[in-house]
């Protein structure tokens, strides 16, 4: 009698205890999102990805030195060098670009892929990914005595690392391991170095002060040159499908290659004033189903 | 008593074939505000509907919500919904009424409970209809408004013409009876 009243009632049990639904994540290893509010943080390129069909397009300016004062209202009379990014999302991992700078007139092609992303429940502790590319200078040279520059020997390199986690909600910081290569670095080029190769390691960190804007910096060390480091300190402010990104900098320099090559001004007394308008277009947008 | 027992054991074992679970029902969401109207959708609504009990128990992970643009969705993500904090809408309550369910029919129904998201729990009532088909399955649809200052969902201001403070919800689940 007892054994079998127990076996009824455990066979009620399951039907009485159950109540409500349990909680599960669709998928429990959720990415971690908007480790940077755009692809770009000041100068350097960051881990955030585009997705699918999406366009990133970036305008980059940087301009004069501050140090002219009013009299050049802080270097915006000493003309900017302005670059176009154009980025097409290929897939969720992988995306294709082309830049187009004013320094040295310089067409630059270049792909970013990520390897994986850092994760919610801490699978993944960082995001990691990587870029590489080249460019090709098309400034005339037909004032020099010699030859001018062949197409190859106008051309240069760059790869990189990029090491980026988001330790809380407000701060992210990436690693970036670089480096470039001119295969023919002439005195007339607009860089200080004189090296064929240029090792660096970039460092990027953002403080979310508002909902919707950062504190932004940037510290590129040149590690096998003595010139001097990048340092740059800006405002990154989203606004819906923009980002824009105000900035003082060392460098005019704005893709890879002239970022490591191109020297920069000492901290404080030659920063530029930069500004980069960073927008996402999406295509294939799914049609609305009413 | 022993006959007693084996009735109610019976009767337990009946009330599992009022209980009806879906994991992949529909629900959307649609802003309408005065320079931008999108939706978003998923369709991974888990549902619970106990008839028997008359318990109603619902949840979407919002981070399966879909708007058509990648950053729009990852904007709604971590600076509105806040997903990693707050990863559900959850739904629990009853019905008013239960309706009696003939194949083929449909009945309205109005549900009350708490519903939960970003954090916030408040009382809302939802109508809706309710129907069985031919297998045995119980089909949902309903919908309700969703006000974001109701749970600490703030519009900035430089986005307060493409978000609309009030966000129409619509829902459509089949049911399939748990065994």
């Amino acid at each position: 009698m007892n054994r079998s009243l127990l076996l009824i009632l455990l066979g009620m049990l399951p039907f009485s205890l159950f109540a409500q639904l349990e909680r599960n994540l669709a998928n429990p290893n959720q990415q971690v999102e908007l480790i940077f509010h755009a692809p770009r943080h000041i100068n350097l390129l960051t881990v955030e990805p585009l997705s699918k069909k999406s366009m990133h397009f970036a305008i980059m300016h940087t301009f004069g030195t501050l140090d002219g004062g009013i009299q050049n209202l802080f270097g915006l009379d000493n003309g900017a060098n302005i670059q176009f990014s154009f980025e097409f999302g290929l897939s969720e991992k992988f995306s294709l670009a082309a830049s187009r700078s004013s320094r040295d007139k310089v067409y630059n092609v270049f792909g970013r892929y990520h390897i994986f992303q850092q994760t919610q429940n801490g699978s993944k502790p960082f995001s990691l990914s990587v870029a590489g590319g080249g460019g090709v200078n098309t400034s005339k040279y037909d004032f020099l005595p010699e030859p001018a520059p062949n197409f190859s020997e106008r051309m240069s390199y760059f790869g990189q690392v990029m090491l980026a986690r988001k330790f809380s909600p407000k701060i992210s910081f990436q690693l970036t391991p670089m480096l470039a290569y001119f295969t023919d670095p002439r005195p007339v080029y607009q860089i200080e170095g004189t090296d064929n190769l240029y090792v660096a390691l970039g460092f990027s960190g953002k403080l979310k002060i508002t909902e919707r804007s950062s504190l932004a910096l940037q510290f590129i060390p040149n590690l096998n040159t003595d010139l001097r480091s990048n340092f740059g300190i800006g405002w990154d402010v989203e606004a819906g499908g923009h980002v824009f990104q105000m900035y003082f900098v060392t460098s005019q320099a704005l893709n890879e290659q002239y970022l490591l090559a191109g020297g920069n001004g000492t901290i404080g007394d030659e920063f530029r004033l930069g500004f980069n308008v960073n927008r996402i277009f999406a295509t294939g947008q799914k049609r609305k189903k009413y | 008593m022993k006959r007693l027992l084996f009735i109610l054991y019976f009767i337990t074992t009946v009330a599992q074939a009022q209980t009806f679970i879906t994991e992949s029902g529909y629900v959307n969401f649609l802003s309408k505000a005065s320079l931008n109207e999108f939706n978003g959708e998923s369709d991974k609504l888990n549902g619970l509907i106990d008839l028997d009990k008359n318990l109603l128990d619902f949840y979407v992970d919002l981070n399966t919500l879909e708007t058509g643009i990648g950053l729009r969705d990852k904007h709604m993500r971590d600076n509105y919904l806040e997903t990693d904090k707050y990863p559900f809408a959850e739904f629990t309550g009853k019905m008013k009424t239960i309706p009696t369910l003939s194949t083929g029919s449909k009945s309205s129904v109005t549900a009350i409970g708490t519903f939960k998201i970003h954090g916030v729990e408040r009382q809302i009532e939802v109508k809706g209809t309710l129907s069985k088909n031919a297998k045995g399955e119980l089909e949902l649809e309903g919908g309700f408004n969703v006000l974001l200052s109701d749970y600490n969902i703030e519009i900035p201001k430089l986005v307060f013409y493409e978000l609309a403070e009030k966000q129409e919800v619509t829902f459509k689940a089949l049911f399939k009876p748990k065994n």
